[in-house]
């Protein structure tokens, strides 16, 4: 769910796509896909494109939006098997579906922005992120307005450990390489600090040591603001393409 | 007095014809997983002088091999661990020289590059010879700060000129 502060290597490209099944209270599966593009620049700087791509509307799927996400780099401690780094990002998107819930969301649901802080240890076989971000809603045009009732601002905050499983010991590149991971993320609106934190535990296989597969479940712990369908399974694939361009 | 000047210069840097770096270990600092060595052996192999890169996966180690007969840029494959992400922790390279004096602060030039001796044996340096690359990039940051600090006897281990690195005899 949420990055590392770790960025791609330089002059690698990157494909994601993003399939999340989101469940509604009376059962309704939302399903969402984003295809991602990334490029990693060098080895301070990383952006991202997506589009947001729904069945929410009826009359089935439907593209709702895009984003551009950047990623800097800015701090980097390395040691044998050790790193501790800092980055900053930011992301904006666009989406024109209807705003149907406080949570706000700008990676699928809101048109607005964001921008925050990671920071990644990284010991031996176990990786600690925290990330911290302010993220700020706007209408979704053309037709919806974000409500003045509502806070179009809130702060997010998360807590992920992953650690390496398996293999035990190296042997090849071809080795699938599983991870198993959990992440905290949190959100609280600024004006009415309604907020909720859900947990998500997720495991990763990394095929060739290129291609990789997560598998996660995102389940909310609490909440007192409305949210339509906080709950479901996601699941991702990715590719990395080394050297590029030149 | 000038051509005392000169035979004592050439008395302590010399040129070498005939030798060569054959190959270079390389330990990489800042990743574990084995995407994050595909990533640097990606990196390092598209140096145009390198021949073939191994990984030892489990110390997140290189050993790269050179083609022969091609200059090598030592501060090529520093760039490219940095690009892949990563910090270079130690490099050792095998070279073959042919009775090279090895004593601290002095040097010789290979490929348009000065290589210092510092923290060596006086000794006589014949055939295939391991050095490790003492500047800073090259070392983990523990030990670059234990090296800064003997400035005092290497004068020019703090100097910024890219094309002269310090080496130690193992």
């Amino acid at each position: 769910m949420t990055e590392p502060a770790s960025n791609m290597p330089a002059k690698s490209f990157g494909i994601r796509n993003m399939n999340a099944f989101m469940f509604e209270a009376d059962g309704k599966l939302n399903y969402h896909n984003m295809p991602e593009v990334m490029w990693g620049i060098n080895k301070e700087w990383m952006v991202h494109a997506q589009g947001f791509i729904s069945n929410r509307q009826d009359g089935g799927f439907e593209t709702e939006g895009g984003s551009l996400y950047a990623k800097y780099r800015f701090f980097s401690k390395d040691d044998l098997k050790k790193h501790f780094r800092m980055a900053l990002y930011g992301r904006y998107s666009f989406n024109r579906a209807d705003i149907h819930q406080q949570e706000i969301e700008t990676m699928g649901h809101n048109t607005g922005f964001e921008a925050g802080f990671i920071a990644t240890q990284l010991l031996h076989k176990v990786a600690v992120s925290s990330s911290l971000s302010y993220e700020r809603a706007l209408d979704n045009k053309p037709n919806y307005k974000f409500p003045i009732t509502e806070s179009n601002s809130a702060m997010n905050y998360t807590l992920s450990v992953g650690k390496l499983m398996l293999p035990k010991v190296y042997t090849s590149y071809k080795q699938v390489n599983l991870n198993l991971m959990l992440e905290l993320l949190g959100q609280r609106l600024n004006d009415n600090k309604k907020s909720y934190l859900d947990i998500a535990p997720s495991v990763q296989f990394i095929i060739n040591s290129q291609a990789r597969i997560d598998l996660a479940y995102r389940q909310e712990l609490y909440s007192t603001m409305i949210r339509t369908a906080p709950n479901g399974v996601i699941l991702k694939f990715e590719y990395t393409f080394f050297n590029a361009f030149k | 007095m000038k051509k005392l000047l000169t035979i004592t210069l050439l008395l302590f840097i010399t040129t070498i014809a005939n030798s060569q770096i054959i190959r270079a270990e390389l330990t990489a600092t800042g990743l574990t997983c084995s995407m994050c060595s595909k990533a640097t052996y990606n990196q390092l192999i598209s140096i145009p002088e390198v021949e073939k890169v191994e990984t030892d996966l489990n110390n997140t180690a290189f050993i790269i091999h050179f083609k022969s007969n091609t200059p090598v840029t030592i501060s090529n494959l520093k760039k490219k661990v940095e690009d892949a992400g990563f910090a270079v922790g130690e490099l050792i390279v095998l070279l073959k020289l042919d009775n090279q004096v090895a004593e601290n602060n002095t040097s010789f030039v290979i490929d348009n590059n000065t290589y210092t001796f510092m923290e060596t044996k006086s000794s006589n340096l014949n055939g295939e010879v391991k050095l490790k690359i003492m500047d800073k990039g090259y070392v983990v940051d523990k030990e670059f700060k234990k090296l800064s600090n003997m400035t005092k006897q290497y004068p020019s281990y703090v100097g910024t000129n890219k094309n002269t690195y310090h080496i130690k005899t193992l």
